[in-house]
Parts: structure tokens; C-alpha cells; sequence
């Protein structure tokens, strides 16, 4: 029977700062042995356990899109004693990784649909994955929409794609930042006031990703707008050791974020007290 | 049914011991528990609920998930016999049913296997478990609130009865019946045995304290969400977790690490919901950094959670909890407290 709690061994192939105080890094992967890859399927909204032998073990959701073959990415904040190791690898280094678990964006009902996604700060990492694969499969959907905000443009990351992005026509790309600076073009103000101001179709699906005051004040706008609760879909975050459903520190309400999630639309979340 | 001269039990337990590794409550310091035996001389045939709950003997306090060195990741062989269980109490039996709910739970995913826990299924999944009737239930003791009772014979191989001299023994599942079938120096049991089975348990069941129609609980604790009866509950409670510890259905826990980055090992530990650790993220941000969260989420999880998910209340009524709390909070108290809450 195969065993959950034992890590894939993965090989850091590249380390990139993302930003000037280096708090955020994206870490890509590779598998260490071939079979391990090639068992490794994924969906985008999708988790792993990142795992440092001797230290611990952190959930983050998966950044790349299984378009990306090959490799795995994550974004580390540094946070806890866990993160601090994360931040201490260098290239070359061996980790561990166990998954994929949880659920994962409805990518499969957005077929032929118009697609909102809403990203703050450096929560825009399994975004990210959903992104690069509607993008790697773009007639698949209709009109997708990004509106991104960050505290200051050196908060955001994947600032390259960023820009790639910006230049494609089949891309509605929205990015702001809290507070004007010199040399910023794009727009400023907080997330809910820009989605307002968008106003995107409400016919759409939306993915909503970020700190949880951005979530509490964005929801009312999109539902003003006349969303469907079950249209909007948000990933939750809580702590996770076993990622299977069994230690029990994930629960909210009788649903486990680990399990039950961490995907759930807002019409599940509103029946769940204290969920956000 | 057969019967076993309780001066013969040691060769019972000398047979059984060929095929598994038996497990029975017997003294462990100052407490009891369910401990490996080497003899059947060690077993205490007459306490009801042992200190520390039977979970222990397939789900240890720690554990180890794996070690790591030089040569890679191993994982703990196991090479012990099968495991079986002796001198287990009907409410026991039934806990660990619960708990293998949720240890072999594959929650519907994709990868059957993967989301179902090795370390306890390698145990459970070829042990053999000893129901024994329960003669005299505890005053602390409420399994009846729950529809099971002393006498109950259910998910269990074989079920047991403590009578005067002899033991009683009756084959429930297919594995109990083919085990006692090899076992040929037992008796067939008389009329006259069984007929003492029904005065025992008309006595045992004497002993129960009053029993509380519990049918409503489910629904009536899920409206009370954000009602002030928790601070009530919760304002003694002092988090300390005995309650969790003891708990012969609590499976929480925690996964850390022992040893430095080149050598150690991973193992699992028993943790508790009462602690405010359990929740804290990394960023400070606690979804249950208060007490009367905490307090809420252990009896929400035991009379609602596992309620939706798994369709039975995660609570046997055995009473330990009751028996250890340091501040006197009764679990029983607590029920009719929500049973006969109004809801403002």
C-alpha cells in the first residue's frame, strides 16, 4: 500500500528573490527520479507538503501548471522556522515534497466561459497555475480578465510574466498597488475598488486568492455585481500536517481545507461559520 | 459458544499468543492500560475503563513515520505478529471502529490508497479483538445515551463474558468463529452458562445512571454555533487536554521532527484541539486562538462534525474524560446543558 507520509525527493533547480527584501522566493523543482514525475499528476488550485528533513514540514499550493513538465514551483514567504530553512537552500539541494493533495479550481467547467481572476500580494501563486494553463490552452475560454493588486509594484511576483502578459491581447490584465509611486503607469487603489470600478461580467467564473481583508471586502463587491454564489471560488489557507484528512487541525466546520479544499466556492464557505 | 475454566486461561492466552501479539489492560506504573502481555497472569480481569484508552495499541502516543540518513528514507519495518485484543469494553471496541473510519477514510479521491493511513491499517486492518462484557459499569460510565450498552457483542471477533468461574466465548465476525474453532480444548457452553448471561446483564445495566434521549443532539448543537452557552461551558475549562489524551476517540495530531539535517527521524505524536498551538499559523494568524473556539471545536467535532461525515456520533460515552477533568466539567452536564438550551 503506498505511503502518503513519505516525501518525493526533488532536486532545486532555480531560485529567484522576487522581491528587493528577498522575503519572497520562487523555487523551481525537479524530480529526482523519473517514475516519481511521471506518477506526479496535478490540477491547478492543487497543494504539496514541502518538506526539509530535520525541520519540518509547510503546505503551499502548487505555482506552476502541469503544462510545465518536469518541474514544480513554489513561492516561499519567510515566515516561520520552516520557511527560514526553505530560504537557507541553495541550487543543487535535495527536498522533499508530498502530494498532490486537496481539490482544485473547476478549470473544467470554465470551458467556453469568460474567466475573472482576482489575485493580492503573494497569494497569487496556484493563480499562477490556473493562468499559464488557460493560457497553454486559450481557445478552451472565453474572455479572461486579471485584475491584480500589490502593496507596492515590488510586492507583486512573477514580475517577467507580468509583463508578458501585459502585452498579450488575449489577456485583460489589471494590476494596481495601494499608494502611488514615481514611474508607476498602471493603476492604484485597493482590489475591491478596482473590481468595482472593472465591473466584470457577472455571467463569468471568478477566482478570488489573497489576504482575507482583500476576500472580506472584494465578496460584497462581485456579489453587488450580481454573481453567482457558486460561481465565485477562493482557496482557503490553515495550518496542515498530514494533508489527508486524519490529524484534524484543518477542520472548518465538518470540512477539512485539506481535503474538502483547499478550493471552495462561496456558496459552500457561506454555510461554513467562521470560515474565513 | 464455548467456555474456558478461568484457571485454564493462560493456555487460552498461550494459544492465542502463537498467532498474535496479545494486548491486555494490565498495571503501567501507577495507571493501567492496554500494554503488550507476556503472560496471561499479568491481565487485570476486573477494571471497567483502564487510565489510558485501548487507541494507544494501534495508534501509539508517538510513532515513528520514517527515519532519514546517509542511505535515504526508511520506513519503520514491522515484524511483530498481529495484534490482538483482550479485555476490551464494548464502548472500547466501538471507539476503534470510529477511529479506523477515519485512519482508512480514502475521502473519495482519485488514488484510493493514498489517502489512507498505512501505520494504522499495517495494526487494525489483521487484528483480532476480544469484546468483553462489562459486569459493572462506572457511575461515570453513559455508552446507553449512544444505543450501545455493557452487553453489546457488535464489531468485535469474539465476545467475552466474565461469568463466576468460567469464561464465555462466542465467535461474532468470520474471523472470531474460525479462530475459536481451532482452539479445541474449550468446552461447549450450557444452557445453564448462557441463562446466567441475561441475569449478568440485567445487572450491569442496573448499574447505569439515567440515560438522556440524545436524538436531537446532532441538530440542536449545530444551531448553537454562535450562542453564548460555549463561554459558559468554556470559562472553567483550563485547556489543559487530559480530556483529548484519555479520549478513546481523539485522533488528532501533530507531525514533527527529531534529530538534525542529516540524520534523524519523522515521527507523529498525539495532540489536542485544547491547545492553542494546534491552530497557530506562521503568521501569527490563529483561527482558534481563544478558549471558548477551542472548547466549541472538541464538541462540535464529537456531536456534529463527525456526525455529517461519518454518520455516528465520535463520542462511546466511556466516561474517561469525566474522570480525569481537573475542573469537574462533565461531558454528561454539558449534553443536557445543550439539550435543554434556548436559543436566544
Amino acid at each position: 500500500m503506498s505511503n502518503t507520509y513519505i516525501p518525493i525527493p526533488m532536486k532545486v533547480e532555480k531560485i529567484l528573490a522576487e522581491n528587493p527584501d528577498r522575503s519572497l522566493r520562487t523555487y523551481d523543482l525537479s524530480f529526482v527520479n523519473e517514475a516519481d514525475g511521471k506518477n506526479f499528476h496535478y490540477v491547478p488550485g492543487q497543494f504539496c507538503e514541502f518538506s526539509i528533513l530535520g525541520k519540518g514540514e509547510s503546505p503551499f499550493g502548487i505555482a506552476s501548471s502541469p503544462t510545465e513538465e518536469g518541474i514544480l514551483k513554489f513561492t516561499v514567504s519567510r515566515t516561520g522556522s520552516v520557511t527560514n530553512e526553505i530560504h537557507y537552500l541553495q541550487e543543487g539541494d535535495i527536498v522533499g515534497v508530498r502530494g498532490p493533495l486537496g481539490n482544485w479550481y473547476p478549470f473544467e467547467k470554465f470551458k467556453g466561459k469568460d474567466v475573472v481572476i482576482i489575485g493580492g500580494g503573494f497569494a497569487f501563486t496556484t493563480l499562477r497555475s490556473l493562468l499559464v494553463f488557460m493560457l497553454e490552452n486559450r481557445e478552451d475560454y472565453g474572455k479572461i480578465t486579471v485584475i491584480y493588486g500589490a502593496r507596492t509594484p515590488d510586492f507583486f511576483i512573477y514580475k517577467e510574466e507580468l509583463q508578458e502578459w501585459d502585452k498579450r491581447e488575449d489577456l485583460n490584465l489589471i494590476l494596481t498597488i495601494d499608494k502611488p509611486v514615481p514611474e508607476w503607469d498602471k493603476l492604484c487603489g485597493f482590489v475591491p475598488v478596482v473590481t468595482k470600478e472593472v465591473s466584470p461580467d457577472p455571467n463569468s467564473w471568478c477566482v478570488i486568492c489573497g489576504p482575507p481583508a482583500m476576500i472580506k471586502f472584494t465578496l460584497p463587491v462581485l456579489l453587488e455585481l450580481n454573481f453567482a454564489h457558486d460561481k465565485i471560488y477562493t482557496s482557503l489557507e490553515r495550518r496542515m500536517k498530514c494533508g489527508i484528512g486524519k490529524c484534524g487541525r484543518c477542520g472548518i466546520g465538518s470540512k477539512y481545507v485539506c481535503i474538502d479544499g483547499p478550493v471552495f466556492s462561496y456558496e459552500e464557505l457561506k454555510k461554513i461559520p467562521d470560515a474565513f | 459458544m464455548v467456555k474456558i475454566k478461568k484457571t485454564r486461561l493462560k493456555d487460552f492466552i498461550d494459544f492465542v499468543q502463537q498467532e498474535y501479539d496479545v494486548f491486555a489492560p494490565t498495571e503501567v506504573g501507577k495507571k493501567t492500560a492496554f500494554k503488550k502481555i507476556d503472560s496471561a497472569f499479568e491481565i487485570i480481569h476486573d477494571i471497567v475503563n483502564t487510565d489510558r484508552s485501548p487507541k494507544e495499541v494501534f495508534f501509539p502516543q508517538s510513532e515513528v513515520l520514517f527515519e532519514y540518513g546517509k542511505d535515504g528514507l526508511k520506513t519503520p519495518e514491522r515484524k511483530e505478529k498481529p495484534i490482538a485484543v483482550w479485555g476490551l469494553r464494548h464502548c472500547d471496541t466501538s471507539s476503534l471502529t470510529m477511529l479506523n473510519k477515519v485512519f482508512s477514510d480514502a475521502h473519495q479521491m482519485p488514488d484510493k490508497d493514498m489517502f489512507k493511513d498505512p501505520y494504522w491499517k499495517e495494526k487494525y486492518d489483521n487484528s483480532l479483538i476480544f469484546n468483553q462484557a462489562c459486569n459493572t459499569p462506572l457511575s461515570t460510565c453513559f455508552c446507553h445515551w449512544f444505543g450501545r450498552g455493557p452487553f453489546d457483542k457488535t464489531s468485535s471477533d469474539i465476545f467475552v463474558v466474565d461469568v463466576d468461574d468460567v469464561f464465555l466465548l462466542e465467535g461474532i465476525s468470520e474471523k472470531g468463529k474460525a479462530f475459536l474453532a481451532k482452539y479445541e480444548k474449550a468446552e461447549q457452553a450450557t444452557k445453564e452458562d448462557e441463562a446466567k448471561i441475561t441475569e449478568l446483564k440485567r445487572k450491569a445495566e442496573s448499574f447505569l445512571a439515567e440515560k438522556t434521549d440524545i436524538s436531537e443532539l446532532f441538530e440542536k448543537i449545530g444551531k448553537l454555533w454562535d450562542e453564548p452557552i460555549w463561554e459558559e461551558i468554556s470559562g472553567k475549562c483550563v485547556n489543559c487536554g487530559a480530556c483529548t489524551f484519555v479520549c478513546s476517540t481523539c485522533h488528532c495530531f501533530d507531525v514533527s521532527d527529531e534529530g538534525k539535517k542529516g540524520k534523524g527521524k519523522r515521527i507523529r505524536l498525539w495532540d489536542s484541539c485544547m491547545f492553542q498551538l494546534f491552530t497557530k499559523e506562521a503568521s501569527g494568524h490563529n483561527p482558534r486562538g481563544i478558549s471558548t473556539q477551542r472548547v466549541r471545536q472538541r464538541f462540535m467535532h464529537k456531536y456534529n462534525y463527525f456526525m455529517d461525515n461519518y454518520g455516528v456520533h465520535l463520542c462511546t460515552g466511556c466516561g474517561r474524560c469525566v474522570q480525569v477533568c481537573p475542573v469537574n466539567l462533565d461531558v454528561r452536564e454539558l449534553i443536557k446543558k445543550v439539550l435543554d438550551y434556548k436559543i436566544s
